[in-house]
């Protein structure tokens, strides 16, 4: 059993996983979605140990990663994104490697190295150095390696990737295979695969887990109305009066008339509500022969695109709203700069009227000094009896001033 | 730790690595060599490791510069680190298993002492007194390139910043006298004397020591960064 409990990665600023909680119960299979960048790696390699939580626990089986991390790790089987291999080891060499490496006793070894390679189907190219061989059956050494010695718990980072149809199947059935005595965390983003080997899938996005759920009830949450897919041999052309005798029948829409007679329609319905005995009695009643009748499958690729765009609508919005709360802010520190510079325009003018009557009153206070100044000089001139000439000189400049101005005149 | 040394000697000798390693390091000595004997007609067995000691400094990143960072970069660091071995096992099995490299190595240098004791009377205690401090500086020498190694992905990075450090460890002491104490090849000389001394034997211990230590650190620490 793999439990987690409020996990965070983050890195700098950037949350590469935001408080996430799951659960894997004891052989289960569980589907992990995600598109590129949403954290599924990150969170695989948390339950590894390869890198620690910034927050959070992980339990695996009843043990911590981060106490004990060795019991923990002994327990997984880890096939990491990318398939990282050893390139100039052969494949047997690199599988007994991994069982070295995973502390399998050495009477067991040969014996789990042999099974996985069996199982994998490497028997052909065993003795390959890894570097040669077609992406593949690389991918499937590194499948090799991580079920090598049959631990309890499998964690598989994109399996599947790069190979042909038929080794997609083979590995498919392979990993249902370890259904009963495994539990299996699968990340991929090939949708049909979760929904084929999965019971259950959770979803991850932004680094947030936006749903836990069985694929059935995923493509049933997300689709609110079903549509049925009908072929029928109508020779006396009732079919559209159906529409009116089953009331959960919104629109009936003819696709094409086939060569032999037969039409093919699209009945849209209201519910979601599986109506199709109804339609098949009343087409009984009105001599209709129905050739083919299906659900158009609400596919879990469908599910996925919905529930993550609904996200990002919202997070459309919330990047609106976080936008025009930003701008907002701006403003209002540009109106505070503003109110600032003015502030700081008037007080450069008080200052600078402040400034010049400052100097005004040095003026005057210096002429007030010149003035005493001038007033004691004229009383120390006063006691050496110079104060005399200067009266005569100004009598004379006066004489002559009155002179000029008669002579003038 | 065994399972890692045994795969660390097969990428050794199964790549051409260790081959490389082997053969320059070989190589230099032999020329070494001849240069002692036919130019000044010694049959001194450790003047030829003195010598050696400077290519040391560019022949350990041959040896070093892969050891974390192809992990690293290949991912392969996944698999090891994901393992139930602790970091300590790992560590030390990729250290030993260069030591080992570096021991096949100096056994070949016997054949040096071999040829020189059909013409002559080298001393053997000098000898093994020599070997063993050669020993010791370039296990002192591998812990550092395992460090260097440690800290990037990219093994061109490590092996600069290996010689880079020797380097430094080499030409310091012609600077100041101060930077004796960072000399290792200044201490092994001492060996190639037939002088053990306790001092120096804890210096070249220590060292080594040191390196392994942080690099188990580097990796521990490494787990919270990534």
């Amino acid at each position: 059993m793999i439990e987690i409990k409020n996990v965070t990665k983050k890195y700098g600023n950037f949350y590469a996983v935001r408080n996430i909680n799951f659960e894997v119960k004891d052989g289960e299979i569980v589907g992990f979605l995600g598109r590129n960048g949403a954290g599924k790696s990150t969170t695989m390699n948390m339950i590894t140990g390869f890198i620690e939580p910034t927050e959070g626990e992980i339990i695996v089986n009843g043990y911590d990663i981060y106490k004990k991390p060795r019991k923990v790790k002994a327990q997984i089987g880890y096939m990491p994104e990318g398939t990282p291999l050893y390139l100039d080891l052969t494949v047997k060499e690199f599988v007994n490697y991994m069982a070295e490496l995973k502390l399998i006793p050495k009477k067991k070894r040969k014996e789990a190295v042999n099974e996985a390679i069996e199982n994998t189907g490497l028997q052909k190219v065993q003795n390959n150095l890894t570097k040669n061989l077609s992406r593949g059956y690389k991918q499937r050494v590194s499948l090799a390696g991580a079920i090598v010695g049959n631990p309890k718990i499998l964690i598989l980072d994109e399996p599947t990737v790069g190979l042909d149809p038929k080794q997609v199947i083979e590995i498919r059935e392979l990993i249902k295979s370890f259904k009963k005595d495994h539990t299996v965390l699968i990340s991929s983003h090939i949708l049909s695969e979760i929904s084929q080997i999965c019971e259950k899938v959770i979803i991850i996005d932004k680094g947030e887990i936006i749903a836990v759920d069985t694929p059935e009830n995923l493509e049933s949450k997300t689709t609110e109305n079903i549509t049925l897919n009908i072929i029928v041999d109508d020779i006396n052309n009732k079919f559209q009066t159906i529409k009116d005798e089953i009331e959960e029948i919104s629109d009936i829409k003819l696709v094409k008339e086939n060569d032999d007679n037969t039409k093919e329609y699209i009945i849209e319905t209201s519910t979601n509500e599986d109506i199709r005995k109804q339609i098949f009695s009343n087409c009984a009643k009105n001599n209709i022969t129905i050739l083919e009748m299906k659900k158009s499958e609400a596919s879990l690729e469908s599910a996925f695109i919905k529930l993550v765009e609904n996200r990002q609508e919202y997070s459309q919005k919330e990047i609106n709203k976080m936008q025009y709360e930003k701008e907002i802010e701006e403003l209002r520190e540009e109106d505070k700069y503003l109110k600032e510079e003015k502030e700081k325009r008037k007080q450069a003018k008080k200052e600078e009227k402040a400034r010049k009557k400052a100097a005004k009153e040095a003026k005057k206070e210096a002429k007030q000094n010149k003035k005493e100044e001038l007033s004691v000089k004229k009383e120390n001139v006063g006691n050496e009896e110079e104060i005399p000439q200067d009266k005569k000189d100004s009598n004379e400049t006066n004489n002559d001033d009155l002179k000029k101005e008669g002579g003038d005149k | 730790m065994l399972a890692v040394i045994k795969k660390e000697l097969k990428s050794y000798l199964l790549s051409p690595v260790g081959y490389i390693f082997i053969g320059l390091f070989l190589l230099i000595f032999s020329l070494f060599f001849y240069m002692n004997i036919f130019k000044y007609q010694s049959v001194n067995f450790e003047n030829l490791f003195i010598n050696g000691s400077t290519i040391l400094t560019f022949v350990v990143p041959v040896l070093t510069m892969r050891m974390f960072s192809e992990e690293r970069k290949n991912g392969t660091e996944q698999l090891i680190l994901t393992s139930p071995r602790s970091i300590t096992s790992i560590v030390l099995g990729k250290f030993f298993a260069a030591a080992i490299v570096m021991i096949i190595t100096e056994l070949f240098t016997l054949m040096y002492f071999a040829i020189l004791s059909y013409f002559g009377k080298p001393s053997i205690m000098v000898a093994i007194s020599t070997l063993l401090g050669f020993l010791l500086l370039s296990l002192a020498y591998i812990s550092f390139g395992m460090f260097a190694s440690s800290l990037t992905e990219n093994q061109i990075v490590a092996s600069v910043l290996t010689i880079g450090v020797f380097m430094g460890m080499w030409f310091l002491p012609y600077v100041n006298k101060v930077f004796d104490v960072f000399s290792l090849i200044n201490k092994f000389e001492n060996f190639s004397y037939g002088l053990i001394s306790i001092s120096e034997i804890i210096t070249f211990v220590s060292f080594t020591l040191t390196f392994i230590l942080l690099t188990i650190i580097v990796l521990q620490r490494r787990k919270s960064i990534k």
